[in-house]
Order: C-alpha cells, then sequence, then structure tokens
C-alpha cells in the first residue's frame, strides 16, 4: 500500500493568508535577486547590495509561514529549508557564472 | 588542455550536456512513473466488483451498484464506497451492455462539447457545476430534480434533463439544448455514474458535507 | 503589416512566408478576443445568444483560436529566424509556402464547421469531422492528421536547414524541441472511455505543450532578440539558453503532476507535482533577471561610447521585456500560489485557474510573439532602428492594463468561489450556484468583462500600429539620411 498522506482541512478565513503570503514567497524571492542584481549593475548604489539578504530573510519568513498554514509534513518542511539556503547562493552563482563567461568570451569581438 | 585556464562552469558543451542528462532524466522518470500509474488507472474488471476488488476506475458494470461517498479516516478524505446492487434504468447491464453504454456516453459527452461548459475531474471550463460527483450530488437525490421532471428516479430524471435541459430551468444560467437523444441521455448518464465511482483522492472536499451544510442554507454562518 | 507587401525588404524567401503567417497569426487574436468578450457577456447576461451561439462555442473558439494563433506566430518567428541563423535560405521554401495555404484552409473550414454545426451526435463520425470535445485541442481528427502533415512540412524544413546551414546553439535548441513539440501532439489523438486515462495523456499535450517545450521556445526567441536587437555576445546568450533549458526542463517535464492530483491518478503525485511546480518559478526568474541584465549592461556600453549597441527596435525590446515579467508573474506567481496540493484540492476547477491561464498565456507567450511581429516589420522595411510610435505604447499600455484588470477580477472571483463553494460548502450543483450568483463573483465578473473592453482597444491600437509603423518609421529614417546629405 502507498503510504498515507493527510490532506488538511483549511478553514475559510485561512485562505486569504495564504495566498498572500504565497505570493510574498516570490515576491521577497525576486526581491532579492533583484537588488543583488541592481547593485552588481550599478544601477542602485553597492550599499544597497546587504539590504537584499533582508528580502531573503522575509522569503524564508514567509516560506516557513505558508509551511505552516498548509500543515506541510516534517519531511516537507526540511525539504524546504535545503530549498531556502540553495536558494541563497543561486545569484552568486549567477554572478560568478556572468562574470567568468565575460571574461571568456567577451574579449572575442564579433 | 590549452594554456589559458578556463572554468568548466563556462563552458558551452558542459551545460549543453547538462541540459542533455537532466532533460533525458526527468523523461525517463516520467515514463517509468507512467507505467505504474496506467497500471493504476486501468478500469477495473467485472470480477473485481464481484469480489469487492477496489479499483481506482471501476469496471463499467459499476452502473449496477449502489455508489456512496464516506469519509476515510485513515486517507483523511472522502472516497466512493460501493454497495449493494442497483437497477439502472429498471435492469441490471451485462458487461459487454454496460461497455458499450459507457463507450457511448463517453463519445457524446465529446461530441456535444460538456466540457467547454462544465468541468470534469475539476478540467473544463467554469461556466456550469462540476460533473464530477454530479451522480452523486443532493440536487439529485433529495427529490428536488425528480420533483422538477417528475421522474422516479435518479437515472430517469438526469435522462429527461439532458434531453429537454431548457424546459426545466433552475437558474437564469441555463443549459441549452443539443439535440441530446433518449438512447445518448442513457448513456450519459451511465459515464456520470461511472464517472462519480472514479477515485480522485477526495476530490471535490468536503462533498458528503454539501448536503447538510445546504440543510441549513447558511453558508454565510 | 499588412502595407508590407507593397515594401518587402527581406532577402529570403523564408522570411516572406513568416509575414504570411504573423498575418493569420493577428486575424486569430483578433477572433480570439471577440470570442472571449461573447463568453464574458454570458457570464453577466445568461440569456445572451443562449441557444444561437452558447457559451461552449463562444469558449471553444475562444481557445482554439489562442492555440492557433499562438502556433502560427511560433512558425512565422522560426521562419522568420532561420535564415539568420542558418545563414542560408529554407530549403523546401516551396513546400513551406504550400503548407500555410493548406493549413490556413483547414483552419478556416474547423473554425466555421465550429460556428455553424457547433455539436454532433455521440458517435466517432463526430469525433472525426465536427470536434473532438477536449479542451484546447478540440479539433476534429481529419483536421489533426492534417496538422501532422503540415508541422512534418514545417519540420522538414527546419531540420534539413539546420543540417545544411549553420548549426548555431540557438538553432539546435530550436530543432530538439520543435521535435518534441510536434511528437506530443500525437498523445492527443486517440479516444478511450476510460476519462481517466482521457485526461493523463491530454495533459501530455496541454502542460508539456506550454509549461516546457513552449518555455523552451521562448527561451531560444528571447535569446535571438537579444542578440538581434541588443547585440548581445552570441556565446554567452547561448551558454544561458542551455541552462534556462536545465531548469526548464528540470523542472517542468516533472512539473506535470500538478495535473494529476485529481484525476483518478494515485497520491504520489502530489509530492513529486508540488516539488516540480514549486521549481517552475525558478527558471522564469533567472529569464526575467538575465533579460534586464543584457539590456542594462548593452545600454551602458551604449551610452558610455563604447562598442556594443543600443536597441535597434524598441517596440520589441519592450514587447520582450513585458515577456521576461508577464511569465514570472503569470506563471510563476499565479501559477504557485494555487500549485500546492493542499490548497488546489479548494481552487481546482474555479476562476482562479481562468486567472492564471489569461496572465500566463499572455504574459509568457503573447507578449514575445508581438516582439518577434515587430521584427518582422523591421525587416520588411529594412528600417535600422525603430522606435515606439503613439499607437505602440497604447497599445503596450492598454493590453497590459487590460489583461492585468482581467487577471485581477478574475481572481477575486475565484477566491470567492474558494471560501463560499468549496471550503464551505464542499461543491456540488447548489454550491456552485450560491458562488456564482454572489455579489462578489458578480461584480468580478463586470471588471472582467470591462478590462476584456481594454484589452481590445488595446488590440485595435496594436494591428493599426503593425500596420503602419513600418512606413512611418522607414520614412522618418530616410528624412533623416536626406537631412544628412
Amino acid at each position: 500500500m502507498e503510504p498515507v498522506i493527510m490532506m488538511p482541512q483549511i478553514a475559510p478565513d485561512e485562505f486569504l493568508r495564504i495566498f498572500i503570503v504565497a505570493t510574498l514567497v516570490l515576491v521577497f524571492g525576486v526581491g532579492y535577486a533583484a537588488l543583488l542584481t541592481l547593485a552588481k549593475m550599478g544601477v542602485v548604489s553597492k550599499k544597497f547590495a546587504p539590504f537584499s539578504y533582508l528580502f531573503w530573510i522575509l522569503q524564508v519568513y514567509s516560506l516557513y509561514d505558508l509551511s505552516v498554514l498548509i500543515h506541510s509534513s516534517p519531511f516537507t518542511a526540511k525539504v524546504l529549508a535545503v530549498a531556502m539556503v540553495a536558494y541563497l547562493f543561486a545569484p552568486h552563482l549567477y554572478f560568478y557564472l556572468i562574470e567568468q563567461s565575460e571574461e571568456r568570451y567577451g574579449n572575442s569581438k564579433e | 588542455m590549452s594554456g589559458k585556464k578556463v572554468s568548466v562552469w563556462t563552458s558551452i558543451t558542459f551545460w549543453r550536456r547538462s541540459a542533455a542528462w537532466v532533460t533525458g532524466t526527468a523523461t525517463v522518470l516520467l515514463m517509468w512513473l507512467t507505467f505504474n500509474t496506467m497500471g493504476q488507472i486501468a478500469m477495473g474488471s467485472d470480477e473485481d466488483l464481484q469480489n469487492g476488488v477496489t479499483k481506482r476506475i471501476p469496471a463499467p458494470t459499476v452502473i449496477n451498484y449502489k455508489i456512496d461517498y464516506k469519509m476515510d479516516e485513515k486517507r483523511g478524505h472522502e472516497v466512493p464506497v460501493i454497495g449493494e446492487k442497483q437497477p439502472f434504468f429498471g435492469k441490471e447491464w451485462s458487461a459487454e451492455e454496460a461497455a458499450e453504454l459507457l463507450r457511448h456516453g463517453k463519445l457524446t459527452q465529446q461530441a456535444k462539447n460538456c466540457m467547454n461548459c462544465h468541468t470534469l475531474l475539476g478540467n473544463g471550463a467554469y461556466y456550469a457545476p462540476d460533473l464530477t460527483k454530479a451522480w452523486l450530488d443532493p440536487k439529485w437525490n433529495d427529490g428536488t430534480m425528480t420533483g422538477i421532471t417528475g421522474k422516479d428516479t435518479v437515472e430517469e430524471a438526469m435522462a429527461e434533463f439532458l434531453m429537454h435541459p431548457s424546459q426545466y430551468p433552475t437558474h437564469e444560467r441555463m443549459m441549452p439544448d443539443l439535440g441530446i437523444t433518449r438512447e445518448e441521455a442513457v448513456a450519459l448518464v451511465a459515464f456520470l455514474k461511472h464517472m462519480s465511482a472514479i477515485d480522485t483522492n477526495g476530490f471535490p472536499r468536503n462533498f458528503s458535507q454539501s448536503a447538510k451544510r445546504l440543510e441549513g442554507g447558511t453558508h454565510a454562518r | 503589416m499588412l502595407a508590407s507587401i507593397k515594401s518587402n525588404e527581406f532577402k529570403y524567401e523564408s522570411q516572406k512566408l513568416a509575414m504570411n503567417y504573423f498575418r493569420v497569426a493577428i486575424v486569430l487574436f483578433g477572433a480570439q478576443l471577440l470570442m472571449g468578450l461573447i463568453a464574458a457577456i454570458q457570464f453577466l447576461y445568461p440569456s445572451f445568444l443562449f441557444e444561437v451561439f452558447d457559451f461552449n462555442v463562444a469558449r471553444m473558439v475562444h481557445i482554439n483560436a489562442l492555440v492557433v494563433w499562438m502556433l502560427y506566430a511560433m512558425i512565422g518567428s522560426v521562419y522568420m529566424l532561420l535564415p539568420d541563423e542558418t545563414g542560408i535560405e529554407a530549403v523546401g521554401i516551396k513546400l513551406g509556402k504550400l503548407a500555410f495555404w493548406v493549413l490556413t484552409a483547414a483552419v478556416a473550414v474547423v473554425v466555421l464547421v465550429y460556428i455553424f454545426v457547433q455539436v454532433g451526435p455521440g458517435n466517432e463520425a463526430t469525433i472525426w469531422l465536427i470536434n473532438e470535445g477536449r479542451e484546447y485541442i478540440e479539433a476534429p481528427r481529419w483536421a489533426d492528421i492534417g496538422i501532422v502533415v503540415v508541422v512534418l512540412v514545417f519540420y522538414y524544413n527546419v531540420f534539413a536547414t539546420y543540417t545544411k546551414g549553420n548549426r548555431t546553439g540557438i538553432m539546435t535548441v530550436l530543432v530538439a524541441d520543435l521535435f518534441a513539440l510536434a511528437g506530443l501532439y500525437l498523445c492527443g489523438m486517440f479516444f478511450t472511455d476510460n476519462i481517466s486515462m482521457d485526461q493523463y495523456w491530454w495533459w501530455w499535450v496541454i502542460h508539456l505543450w506550454v509549461e516546457a517545450t513552449w518555455e523552451v521556445f521562448v527561451g531560444s526567441l528571447a535569446a535571438y532578440g537579444l542578440i538581434k536587437i541588443l547585440g548581445a555576445k552570441r556565446e554567452i546568450v547561448e551558454m544561458w539558453l542551455w541552462i534556462e533549458v536545465l531548469m526548464l526542463f528540470g523542472s517542468g517535464i516533472l512539473g506535470l503532476g500538478h495535473h494529476y492530483f485529481w484525476i483518478g491518478t494515485p497520491e504520489y503525485w502530489w509530492e513529486i507535482g508540488a516539488l516540480f511546480s514549486a521549481l517552475e518559478p525558478v527558471p522564469l526568474v533567472a529569464m526575467f533577471v538575465h533579460v534586464l541584465y543584457d539590456w542594462g549592461k548593452e545600454q551602458g556600453h551604449a551610452e558610455a561610447g563604447q562598442q556594443g549597441h543600443a536597441v535597434n527596435n524598441t517596440p520589441a525590446m519592450a514587447w520582450i521585456a513585458i515577456n521576461a515579467f508577464g511569465n514570472f508573474l503569470g506563471a510563476g506567481i499565479w501559477g504557485f500560489f494555487h500549485t500546492l496540493p493542499q490548497v488546489n484540492i479548494y481552487t481546482h476547477g474555479t476562476q482562479f485557474t481562468a486567472a492564471h491561464g489569461h496572465l500566463a498565456f499572455f504574459g509568457a507567450y503573447a507578449t514575445i510573439l508581438i516582439g518577434m511581429m515587430y521584427l518582422g516589420v523591421q525587416g520588411a522595411y529594412g528600417i535600422k532602428k525603430m522606435t515606439m510610435t503613439f499607437k505602440t505604447k497604447m497599445a503596450i499600455g492598454l493590453i497590459v492594463f487590460g489583461v492585468l484588470g482581467m487577471t485581477v477580477s478574475l481572481t477575486v472571483a475565484g477566491y470567492e468561489q474558494v471560501l463560499v463553494e468549496r471550503a464551505d460548502l464542499g461543491g456540488g450543483w447548489d454550491a456552485y450556484f450560491i458562488a456564482q450568483e454572489l455579489p462578489w463573483y458578480l461584480q468580478a465578473q463586470g471588471w472582467r468583462l470591462t478590462m476584456g473592453l481594454v484589452t481590445f482597444t488595446g488590440f485595435l491600437f496594436l494591428v493599426a500600429d503593425l500596420l503602419t509603423i513600418g512606413k512611418t518609421e522607414a520614412a522618418k529614417e530616410e528624412e533623416v539620411q536626406a537631412a544628412a546629405a
């Protein structure tokens, strides 16, 4: 037999919070990536770069809140924690790739 | 290695190969899961029904049985429960007859384009009620629609409604007359009864409670 | 665009053929919007065209016109970039032109049958001749086979041209992606009396198109656009394209699981669907950041007077930028907040899905395909640097505002349905109609219709702009040149 997964009951007055929090997860996620990128590009001052981590923290909190609201299993909660740590490094990997690829391909002009 | 040190991370070949491997792995996994799912959603047989073996999609002869929708404490949601025998349009249908009827019903469902107003298993358009558990709907089972159509059984009432939907309006938004014949209507009702016996992992949620709740008539409570 | 028949600066026949595909696409886009308006009116006034042109017909033509115009614009985009990428003319261009007319004739017949015959008796003949009754892929079986033949001709053209000309990375991705895209259509071409089996394979076509192969297709178009419009470095763009392919297919293929929560399929799809569809927004974020980064960088180079050049087609670039954002917003946010099974059991089959569908199809696909049309017009007139006109701005403003407005309205309607019909009343006939008749729902539908009209007005500006911008901009460029000489 398959493992039994209980589908939790959600009270009507919890839905609005769930939808908003789910949206915030992505909004803060983009906020983190965007602010870091903008600082890197020099569109905004480099001084703002540390503030992007504030967005990441807010995102972690939103995702935590979401997982509580939808009654996630302990296993799912652990997967989410790992995913959030991975996302912390994602933009840095991205910039590393951009810099390296610029260095490798950027000089050979068309 | 050439003299200039280059990172593997900027190698187009590396990313092309990675993309191919990831796509390939995902595809293989999907195929493997598909084989498993195909086995689980293949229609059961008439013997399964007679022996009380539960299948996610029962045999067409499930139309010969009473179908209920009950809370399963272990799974945490409602599941269809197949009960004792119950005549369908006043008779018991053989395995061949039932299969032929279900096939005709499914064809009619497609030919009449039901899915572009209704949802079936939750998929389709949102202009009319979901049909997943229509057979079990309180509206058909509490005397309302049997009363309006003047029929004794749920199947007769459904067939009559399907043939002349705009003669029995219940709301301003009505079902149009789609030229459904008596044979097609009977087949459609069989299709709906069969669909209500499909194990949908508890969708729609709390369906069996709707009858109780609506009696109070206070969704705003 | 029609006027571009007169002005045709294209070097390649393939690109002239592309313009034909764009012309039909824009007509079908208009048809899609008109049908949507009829359906929106019927939500508010159910007696409108009752038993004359019912909701199911309007809805069917609405979504079919959508799919078909996008396929037309996609084929057009490929014929447009094919000579640029491979450096040669499409190999079987005569066959390609014939296929265009065959396909267009078939589409016309199918639409006329939809509109005038509508439904048929419940037998095989209806499925072969009138409609198949399966959402999005209603086309009758004869048309299915015709589409397969035409697509084979198209694919032959792409593949043969690819093998003969330059094999760029963008072309490699396209050749592989189009093969999957065409092959998946076959999954929707059989009949089964098992509704769960039916929907299982039906999603292979729908999901693996719009959340996997179409997304990769858009990634390729964006890559081509960045090189063509911004002069971005090919190696860098192609490296990113492969990373995007990795992420899109890595999440999108198994993301299919989020359609298998409630159709009779086993429970293990809950975890698979939740995990992979939660990952689906990640590549969309990456694409978004990538497009903006490249734009900012090239713009910066140009302003600093260095090499690299500024945007040479601002309307196209604007639509591609909206695409990057719209893809994230429509497919990412609007998809994510109802994709987890715990929430989806309440939202499945409500107007939430419609809200997501409207914004995602627009944001992810309509935008970039419109961008490709502007690139086509630029090529047809041989304009070096095309800039936005008043009409371009009106079109962008009204369409974006209209679609966002519709999406928000439908989200409100869906939210009301979730609370009243699903969470409280548990679904069923009465629950459904109680939710449909509450003021929140009706007002939301009212706003949806209003915003639909706004979108349609924007569409009129778009058509007017596509028809005239080439001539205006070409004349402007000539004037500047004359003044300089």
